[in-house]
């Protein structure tokens, strides 16, 4: 106890030196706070962002297998190829069903489209003068149009993601777009074959079936291409449906266009994933592809941001834990003689120790909730303005995507969908609470980290200092 | 006297430094017996040593030969720092008080590092300076504001916070004026003579050495009177 007593004292008579020691171990408190609060504040973010991306998994074609049997044999293996790709087995909704049956997928959608002709539209085309013939949005199409299913909102990407937006949708479409002969037609479309909301249209499928569909929104592409001389949009006869009226056109005779996307749960679990499709029937000319690339990408500047605070951090430690070492060791120098006189009077060495590094501890814990509260005041606003755009960026995303589907989509203008780099709106909470518990508790590890280092000078001299040598030195 | 009376035993004591060439000694082959109720002065010319037997009979260091027996225990087997804060008490030349304390702290402290838990410290503190002759008003003056004379009081006040069996005391009145020396020298001689305790005085004072019952001398390495 006297142990304490004697620091206690030690402390209050050496203002000026341990005000000095104090103001260091605070700057050094609150730097630390503000780059563990940005460091941890990044990391949530990160996770934030990495939850918030659906980690997709889709089935693409293997391409690069398929052109390792390139140059073999006969004709540079063309034929051996051609015979490959023609004997691909294709996979069905119900093969997508079984394959999303696994405890590694955590849910699945689907596109399913197929070629239409019109019965009582017209497709949008338009003869140039250039000498390129009819063009039409979409050129390679021997049909007029594209019916687009979609097996729910998640799968409607290319309004998630702005290339259409909503033009002019009926106020209860996303009620029943997924459930009956419902469709939404290009604005171009529409302009061209004078058509509007509630209006009705026939399309023959390829085996001369008709079908009629009620328009319930148009919509809009957003993407240019000025490389091409074009009249209308590449997806201007593109008419988008649910994915079970696609099912009820396909047939033997009618092929379907389906396009699966799994939602994982670990990107990790993907190659498990690929062996459990292969198990139950997937072609294995067929790889699955995930979107991680994408979405590591899009937390990088939040990563350098992590780095960056890291490194800082290292440094300001280094820095403070030289310059503290020094003033121990000064410190030491100063007090040479009460050492003296207190290993003579029968202090043993450890207590003596545990005196001075009670004193620097003393200081430490003082300077450390100061500097934690300044850096806790300075830190919110730091961290805010780093990492401020990043979260109005991703604010903006998901007001971006209610447009999209028309301003007041499925919930009333209150669609919050996963996916595609939208965070949820909880990173703006953490921000708020960027100095928390885990953040002290560093701090404090900090803070003792940094006692014992630039103690190691006193403890060190402690051990080697004769108390008799010192007194007559004195005297 | 009785053998049962001897406190503190040097036998055949020598002590060298680890640097020390060979054959080179700093205190070489000492023997003396130190008993309870007797005044003791170790005299000697500078370098005969005395400084290295008062490091070694205080437990400051250790005798590289020989051995030092303190009431029937070897210091070898002994914790030092527990021996110099609950057997002995040591005085110095220039008193090595604590300097930002006050007269009652310096005591008080040497009564914390003994393990005294009792909370009439600061009581037992005054009484202990008005045996060495101070005042007790004096005790939250800080030591620096009091003269030499009344900081080895101070120092002796301190020694005795304890009530050690033996005093050592190297060059106690060596600062001091004539007056103020014998003054400190009879307070040690009640310490040994009426409280039965130990003294030895480290010194080169042919004053000192008058005053005491028996002097060592390290020149010749033997005792006298």
């Amino acid at each position: 106890m006297y142990i304490l007593k004697n620091a206690w004292i030690s402390i209050t008579r050496n203002k000026g030196r341990n005000i000095l020691i104090g103001i260091i171990i605070l700057i050094i408190a609150m730097a630390a706070t503000i780059t563990l609060a940005i460091k941890n504040t990044a990391s949530d973010l990160i996770d934030s962002y990495m939850n918030a991306y659906n980690k997709e998994v889709t089935i693409g074609f293997n391409r690069e297998g398929m052109m390792k049997d390139f140059n073999i044999g006969e004709n540079g293996g063309r034929d051996s190829v051609k015979e490959k790709f023609n004997n691909i087995q294709t996979y069905t909704i119900s093969d997508i069903e079984s394959f999303a049956d696994s405890k590694y997928v955590a849910s699945y959608y689907y596109t399913y489209s197929v070629n239409m002709n019109g019965s009582n539209i017209e497709k949008a085309e338009m003869e140039d003068n250039l000498g390129f013939g009819k063009r039409g949005g979409n050129l390679e199409n021997q049909s007029d149009f594209t019916l687009m299913g979609y097996s729910s909102l998640d799968a409607m990407s290319e309004f998630i993601n702005g290339t259409y937006t909503m033009e002019d949708v009926s106020d209860n479409a996303w009620d029943i777009a997924f459930d009956g002969n419902y469709v939404f037609i290009n604005s171009e479309l529409a302009s061209y074959n004078n058509l509007k909301l509630n209006d009705k249209i026939t399309l023959i499928s390829t085996d001369n079936k008709t079908f009629e569909y009620q328009i319930i929104g148009i919509f809009k592409e957003n993407e240019e291409d000025s490389q091409e001389i074009k009249m209308f949009s590449g997806s201007a006869n593109t008419i988008i449906t649910n994915s079970s009226n696609i099912s009820k056109i396909v047939n033997d005779n009618v092929k379907g266009n389906l396009n699966p996307t799994f939602i994982v749960n670990s990107y990790s679990d993907v190659s498990k994933l690929q062996d459990e499709f292969y198990d139950k029937g997937l072609d294995e000319n067929y790889i699955l592809e995930t979107n991680e690339e994408v979405a590591s990408s899009s937390v990088s500047s939040v990563k350098n941001v992590n780095s960056f605070a890291t490194t800082f951090l290292v440094i300001t430690l280094i820095i403070g834990g030289v310059v503290l070492f020094v003033i121990n060791m000064i410190n030491i120098r100063e007090r040479k003689y009460e050492i003296g006189v207190l290993r003579t009077i029968g202090v043993s060495k450890l207590k003596l120790t545990m005196q001075f590094v009670s004193e620097l501890m003393i200081v430490a814990i003082v300077a450390l909730l100061l500097g934690a509260t300044l850096g806790a005041i300075t830190s919110k606003g730091v961290s805010n303005s780093l990492l401020a755009s990043e979260i109005k960026n991703s604010d903006n995303q998901s007001e971006e995507i209610n447009k999209n589907f028309g301003g007041h989509g499925p919930g009333d203008g209150k669609l919050m969908m996963k996916g595609r780099g939208v965070p949820t709106i909880q990173a703006y909470s953490k921000i708020n609470a960027v100095v928390d518990l885990v953040v002290i508790l560093e701090l404090l590890g900090i803070g003792l980290i940094l006692v014992i280092v630039s103690s190691i000078a006193s403890m060190i001299s402690i051990q080697r200092f004769s108390p008799l040598t010192i007194l007559k030195e004195r005297s | 006297m009785e053998k049962k009376d001897i406190l503190l035993r040097v036998i055949n004591a020598s002590y060298r430094y680890s640097d020390a060439e060979d054959g080179e000694y700093a205190l070489k082959d000492v023997s003396f017996d130190f008993e309870l109720g007797k005044i003791y002065a170790i005299k000697g010319r500078s370098g005969s040593g005395k400084t290295t037997l008062l490091s070694l009979i205080s437990g400051l260091e250790r005798a590289t030969e020989g051995e030092i027996i303190f009431d029937g225990k070897n210091l070898k087997d002994m914790n030092l720092d527990k021996y110099r804060s609950q057997e002995i008490g040591i005085v110095f030349q220039s008193y090595n008080l604590l300097p930002y304390m006050t007269t009652s702290e310096n005591i008080i402290l040497s009564m914390d590092i003994n393990g005294d838990k009792s909370k009439t410290k600061k009581e037992r503190a005054i009484k202990l300076m008005e045996k060495v002759g101070l005042k007790g008003s004096y005790a939250e003056r800080k030591v620096l504001r009091l003269s030499g004379g009344e900081q080895q009081r101070v120092a002796i006040a301190r020694s005795l916070s304890y009530n050690p069996k033996m005093i050592i005391a190297d060059e106690p009145t060596g600062n001091l004026d004539k007056q103020t020396e014998n003054e400190i020298l009879e307070i040690f001689k009640d310490l040994a003579h009426k409280e039965n305790k130990c003294v030895i005085i480290v010194t080169h004072s042919e004053n000192v050495c008058k005053m005491v019952d028996k002097v060592f001398d390290l020149d010749k390495n033997k005792s006298k009177k």
